[in-house]
């Protein structure tokens, strides 16, 4: 049986483990899918379901931990937008 | 010296190179002109460079296609390319700072607590208070609330272990603990 502990414990892992993917799109994708699923979940009562949606959680967790491993192998450069400090070497 | 200099230089040398292409165009103009008056057949010739696929660049070329030409090169040297934003980027990183981290004080700690949670969308600033609750005053759930202590997180650059995490639910609690952590009295 999972506790309420337990789900934060991975709602936790799943967002920092998802910072790490390096493409951004992946990234952004998910931040929010994490965020809604839990969202969409709160209020389920039947062990069973939670303990399932638990498990889907764990997999996803090592999913994207795999995937943060090949995202850094075949690592692309930086999309325009996700650039927040213009450091710029000066021109002249 | 940086490429945008390269560039410049670049171009400059080639808008000085343009008039003297011109003039070197002219005169294999008038060379081909010449030796097609020896030949006195100027059909045939056209012919002939069309069948051998000879490149006459002096017949074609005016100012015009040559500026075009010109600026195309120029062109290519002035986009920004991965890998000249790879190298400002490295270059960049090159930069180490060896100091401490900026002092804390507890006046500092806790401005910095309360922009960050001013910044977290769900919070209204009005209601934000140091001694306001997460969950009973300011509306947040237990997710929000692990996404603020991430937040504190990611803004004081230390880990803050789950059984903390879920004591400190005012920001009264999250200064202290900062405070505590970073050996700030004062």
């Amino acid at each position: 049986m999972s506790t309420r502990r337990q789900a934060i414990t991975l709602y936790r892992n799943l967002l920092r483990e998802s910072e790490k993917l390096p493409s951004y799109n992946f990234r952004m994708y998910a931040a929010r899918k994490i965020r809604d699923t839990f969202r969409a979940n709160r209020s389920t009562r039947d062990y069973a379901e939670i303990d399932r949606q638990m498990a889907e959680g764990q997999q996803n967790l090592e999913l994207i931990r795999r995937q943060v491993i090949i995202g850094h192998l075949y690592s692309a450069d930086k999309l325009v937008i996700e650039n927040k400090k213009t450091l710029k070497p000066s021109d002249d | 010296m940086s490429f945008t200099q390269i560039a410049r230089s670049c171009s400059r040398l080639a808008a000085t190179l343009a008039p003297r292409r011109v003039a070197s165009g002219i005169l294999i103009q008038s060379q081909a002109s010449r030796m097609m008056h020896r030949i006195a057949v100027p059909s045939m010739t056209s012919q002939l460079s069309q069948k051998f696929g000879v490149r006459s660049y002096s017949a074609k070329s005016t100012i015009e296609d040559i500026k075009f030409r010109v600026l195309k090169v120029v062109s290519a040297y002035d986009k920004v390319t991965a890998e000249k934003e790879c190298r400002g980027r490295w270059q960049t990183q090159l930069v180490r700072r060896y100091s401490a981290k900026p002092p804390l004080s507890l006046k500092l700690i806790n401005e910095r607590v309360l922009l960050v949670l001013k910044l977290y969308d769900k919070i209204d600033p009005s209601k934000l208070n140091v001694e306001s609750h997460f969950i009973n005053d300011l509306g947040l759930d237990s997710l929000d609330h692990v996404e603020v202590i991430m937040a504190m997180e990611d803004e004081f650059g230390f880990e803050i272990p789950d059984s903390d995490a879920e004591k400190l639910l005012k920001p009264a609690d999250i200064i202290k603990y900062v405070a505590d952590k970073e050996d700030v009295y004062e």
